[in-house]
């Protein structure tokens, strides 16, 4: 009888010790408004994944640093596209947070954002703009295709490899326009393709390296997100064009180039405007001529004539954004998808499901 | 000298509230040192978590939203080991409960059926599509004396590989082939309205939103506990469970048993994976960065474990878990590695799986000695 | 003649089976005193993390780092394994949840991760790795070329490991009571075999398996940090372990097959060979491959006679043996 009364006098105290605990934490911790704007990223992968989720928080560093004080800026990573999702936004809208950047698509549904009327979303890579829904994204394949003309520069054969994550729109017309790239400084090459279906899986993608180069490929390529194929082309010395982020530092020989984004002015831009009050839904599509899209610095692969060739394309695709993908252009069974002289719009390159002639591999996966 | 723990020769009932409220207070304050030691408040962390978890507004929504799938997959755990036939299949029989139901919600709902009508079809069909992937590693356990454990968990893979080339790989019926959107990135064909299932509006804090799944959710675990506490079936099976060799003694038909089982706790899980489709995703999330990287399958191991196998304790501790895992969403952040938050919700479930011993025995310190001594006589005093 | 589809994917299958075999091999050890250890991907995420670690920080000759690099990981490994056998072993546990809770512990959400971002382990690749040791001539040599002379050390321990693990339970006289310890409990106890040492050690020795199966990702593989580096390879190797009937050398076997079907895939695209849902039936082969293996060694009780440690799963418990 004794221990049982002993035993649940220690509950009933410990319990009141942490009751307590919480309700003094809550006072003193609730007050902590600092009149700050509260801005958040949510990533998909992990903050620092050396790819797209990482380019994303540099943006966002780049307004903390911006704007100090005036702004408090938070990340959640590692989200799942669906409930873990809305929790988060959840949470953040009670936290106070006003403008939301949703970096993969699928995140917001117009549902969830009808849910939330004071908070403001920005949706990248989606379609869906509503009252508080905004879309951003960029003609990265601008910067792709100027890429993929260091990388056919760079080759000494016929074949480039290339790997890819998912048979989706967006994959399809960066690997086009890299192809179409290293097909301007090489003429008749060849790009072969393997699919990993997933962003971001190092053995894999070290795998798919492999293979390639064991096809023949004497340059790689890649639209996932990892170095894992500059590792491996640097341990068979062979040069290596990244993507998403300046990697270098994986493959100092073997580095060429990569195309990134550069999101910090546009999230810039937009915390203020919400700052301000001016916030207002769009559909943003980011060009190299405002800084959208950039290339990394060149590595020691990337020979004058190569680099004399990309900056003409360069100041022709500043000035006509996505002009890489005029007519005459074929598909891989010669049938002729883009008359001579016609440009592909936004709309039909957000659902190009084709690949270009000169690219060998399935575009369904 | 060594630590060990014998078997305890009465349980007194209070032990089973007193040890569980422990464990986790022991859990937090370890919690709270590793959190410390690096560079962190416990108190103002802590106060996060209970708040994000069930104070503020809105909170009990998304807790009920993590917590509805936890609980199907752990009453699905439930039935299963109660009766020592491990089932780690729960998340593939979700996928395919998923997959069948959505299945079900496009056809019968675009036929315009009356919703009722369209939503039973969903649940039976969720329950048929789970039961019937459970019943393979049921008959290769009943019938071929397979080792479930192995030939269930190999099943997730092959039933995620499959979700996923269902939307991402494929024009199959799930997918969403029309529209400007459908061309730009994989998604799900989505329900019509008379499929979806609508929620029921508590009104308490501000109103609630009671998931359907979470009533069904509390529905099928009082089915399953009169199932087996007020059955036949049910007394077998627990008998199964505690001896088998006595079971088999008194004529209890093990291979049927393990089927039933087999199949009552796959159509859980595949309820739970109907519940997906129709309550929150209304319509089949085959993003690999989606319903997949919830692990609802595993954690309801977990959470059926720390139940005791008991239905109602299942649901309780379901919302509790839901809850701590909603609130490890609020937690991280810019100033708190996501990392942090699996290691706290590693020392709770430790610390809950160590204490929960200590309701069925007692920690003893023994010298060594040869076996007999060892052994306390059973009515000796202590 | 090396590039032919054969050569390339049983060089691919040693190379991406060598950390399931590690981790396999560990497991069979834990499994075989009676022991399910179902952590060990979140073991060997944490031996990945403390290797890469410890190669980005020790300075001096490479060859010093990355052993450190390997016996970290190993450290690391079994002081996971650790947690778990002091909660399946001393507070008999349910070792089906307290695997899973290991998983979560130190997994991809959990330790290894915040290891990972705390030490600032990403963005840049490790700063020594394993390489192939023997010369590119060696390696040019026909089928045996890539297969055999093309792989790193980690690799060729692996398969001293092999040598070792099923010369130990089938020769030495631990090897033997350990094997006693996992079929009957009981009668192990009774012989005088320390039931909770043979399961505590094996169970601490199979974490450091783990870790360096983690090691393997991180100091060759694949240099560089990300979270959950691994990518399942965990959960593979305990599949492994039912697949080559809780035997070291068939271990092997099984673990190159895996990872030969893991690299099947890719070469099947770069060759420009279609075959159908191609990466829907690759993927699943290895799984339901091991389903039927499965089924063949249970059927009418062969599971006894082909290895499965009888007292597997259940905690020892000395009044009721």
């Amino acid at each position: 009888m004794t221990k049982r009364k002993l035993a649940l006098g220690a509950i009933v105290l410990v319990a009141a010790v942490a009751a307590v605990a919480l309700a003094v934490g809550v006072t003193a911790g609730s007050a902590k408004s600092n009149g700050a704007f509260k801005a958040a990223w949510i990533y998909v992968g992990p903050y620092n994944d050396g790819g797209w989720s990482q380019a994303h928080d540099e943006g966002r560093l780049y307004v903390q640093k911006a704007l100090g004080k005036a702004v408090q800026t938070t990340y959640k990573e590692n989200i799942a596209v669906g409930a873990q999702f809305a929790q988060t936004v959840a949470s953040l809208a009670a936290q106070g947070y006003k403008l939301i950047f949703a970096t993969s698509y699928g995140y917001v549904t117009p549902q969830l954002a009808q849910k939330y009327p004071n908070v403001d979303f920005e949706q990248a890579t989606g379609t869906y703009v509503g009252k508080n829904v905004s879309e951003y994204f960029g003609a990265a394949e601008d910067t792709v295709f100027l890429s993929g003309i260091a990388a056919g520069a760079a080759a000494k054969c016929n074949t480039i490899g290339f790997v890819v994550a998912y048979p989706i729109p967006e994959v399809i017309r960066h690997t086009n326009a890299f192809a179409l790239g290293a097909q301007l400084a090489h003429p008749g090459i060849k790009v072969r393709i393997v699919w990993t279906n997933s962003w971001y899986d190092p053995a894999k993608e070290k795998k798919a390296a492999q293979s390639l180069h064991g096809a023949g490929a004497c340059v790689l390529g890649q639209n996932v997100d990892s170095p894992s194929t500059g590792e491996y082309a640097e341990s068979v010395g062979i040069p290596w064009v990244g993507y998403d982020s300046d990697a270098h530092q994986f493959a100092p020989k073997s580095w060429l180039t990569a195309s990134v984004y550069n999101w910090g002015p546009y999230y810039l831009r937009r915390v203020k405007a919400a700052m301000g009050g001016s916030w207002k839904p769009g559909f943003y599509y980011g060009t190299i001529a405002d800084g959208f899209t950039k290339l990394a610095p060149y590595g020691k692969g990337v020979d004058t004539k190569a680099r004399q060739l990309i900056a003409k394309q360069w100041m022709r695709l500043k000035k006509n954004r996505g002009a890489e993908f005029t007519g005459p252009l074929y598909d891989q069974s010669g049938k002729l998808r883009v008359p001579k002289g016609k440009k592909l719009t936004v709309s039909q390159l957000y659902s190009m499901n084709w690949l270009v002639k000169g690219v060998i591999g399935s575009p369904k996966g | 000298m060594r630590l060990t723990v014998e078997r305890r020769l009465e349980q007194p009932r209070w032990l089973g509230l007193v040890v569980p409220v422990v464990s986790v207070v022991f859990a937090l304050l370890v919690a709270a040192l590793v959190l410390l030691a690096t560079g962190h408040d416990p108190l103002s962390s802590y106060r996060q978590l209970f708040d994000a978890a069930f104070l503020s507004t809105g909170s009990i929504d998304q807790t009920l939203i993590a917590a509805t799938p936890l609980a199907f997959t752990g009453l699905a755990a439930a039935a299963a080991f109660r009766m020592r036939v491990f089932n780690i299949g729960a998340e593939g029989q979700l996928y395919l409960g998923a997959i069948v139901a959505a299945a079900a919600g496009l056809y019968l709902g675009g036929r315009g059926g009356a919703s009722p009508g369209v939503i039973a079809a969903m649940v039976v069909a969720g329950a048929g599509g789970g039961a019937a992937w459970a019943a393979i590693p049921g008959v290769l356990r009943a019938f071929f004396r397979t080792s479930e454990i192995l030939t269930s968990l190999m099943l997730n893979y092959v039933a995620g590989y499959l979700l996923t080339y269902l939307i991402f790989q494929s024009e199959s019926y799930w997918r969403q082939t029309t529209g400007f959107n459908a061309k730009v990135f994989p998604t799900g064909k989505p329900l019509p309205s008379n499929a979806v299932w609508p929620p029921w509006l508590l009104h308490a804090q501000g109103g609630i939103d009671l998931p359907l799944g979470a009533g069904i959710a509390l529905l099928a675990a009082l089915a399953l506990w009169v199932l087996y506490r007020r059955t036949r079936f049910g007394f077998e099976v627990q008998v199964l469970g505690d001896s088998e060799g006595a079971a088999r003694y008194a004529g209890v038909r093990t291979r049927r048993k393990i089927l039933a089982v087999m199949a009552i706790s796959g159509a859980l899980a595949g309820i739970g994976g109907a519940s997906q489709v129709g309550d929150f995703a209304h319509a089949l999330d085959g993003d690999p960065n989606g319903l997949q990287k919830q692990g609802y399958g595993y954690s309801g191991i977990v959470v059926a474990a720390l139940g005791r196998y008991n239905p109602f304790a299942v649901l309780l501790i379901a919302f509790l878990i839901g809850g701590l895992d909603n609130a490890g969403n609020t937690l991280q952040g810019a100033n708190f590695p996501s990392g942090l938050v699996g290691v706290i919700q590693g020392i709770i479930l430790f610390s809950a799986l160590g204490g929960e011993l200590l309701v069925r025995h007692r920690p003893r310190v023994v010298r060594r000695a040869s076996v007999a001594e060892a052994t306390p006589l059973p009515g000796a005093v202590q | 003649m090396n590039n032919a589809l054969l050569v390339v994917l049983i060089a691919s299958g040693v190379a991406y089976g060598t950390p399931l075999l590690y981790g396999a091999l560990g497991e069979l050890l834990a499994e075989r005193s009676g022991v399910l250890n179902l952590g060990v991907e979140g073991m060997m995420l944490v031996g990945a993390v403390m290797a890469f670690w410890t190669v980005q920080k020790v300075t001096g000759s490479s060859a010093l780092a990355l052993v450190l690099g390997v016996l970290v990981a190993a450290f690391s490994g079994a002081v996971m394994a650790a947690i778990h056998a002091f909660l399946v072993v001393t507070l008999r546990a349910s070792q089906i949840v307290s695997g899973l809770a290991l998983t979560i512990f130190a997994g991809a959400v959990g330790l290894s991760s915040y290891l990972g971002s705390d030490l600032n382990l990403a963005d840049k690749p490790a700063a020594h790795t394993f390489h192939a040791i023997f010369p590119a001539s060696m390696q040019g040599w026909p089928i045996v070329g890539p297969i055999v002379f093309g792989q790193n050390p980690l690799v060729y321990a692996s398969w001293v490991c092999v040598i070792a693990v099923g010369y130990y339970l089938a020769r030495t006289r631990p090897g033997l009571s350990v094997r006693a310890v996992g079929e009957s409990p009981g009668a192990a106890d009774a012989m005088g075999i320390d039931v909770v040492k043979y399961r505590y050690v094996h169970t601490i020795v199979g974490g450091a398996f783990a870790g360096v199966a983690g090691s393997t990702f991180t100091l060759a593989l694949t240099p560089q940090w990300v979270n959950g580096i691994t990518g399942g390879a965990g959960w593979i190797a305990i599949a492994l372990v039912i697949f080559a009937f809780w035997r070291a050398e068939l271990c092997l076997v099984g673990a190159y097959f895996f990872g030969a079907l893991q690299a099947l895939a890719p070469e099947l695209q770069a060759r420009n060979i279609s075959l159908g849902p191609t990466e829907l039936w690759t993927n699943s082969t290895p799984y339901v491959a091991t389903v039927v293996v499965l089924v063949l060694v249970s059927w009418r009780g062969a599971a006894r006679r082909l290895g499965a440690p009888a007292s597997l799963g259940v905690p020892y418990v000395r009044e009721e043996g």
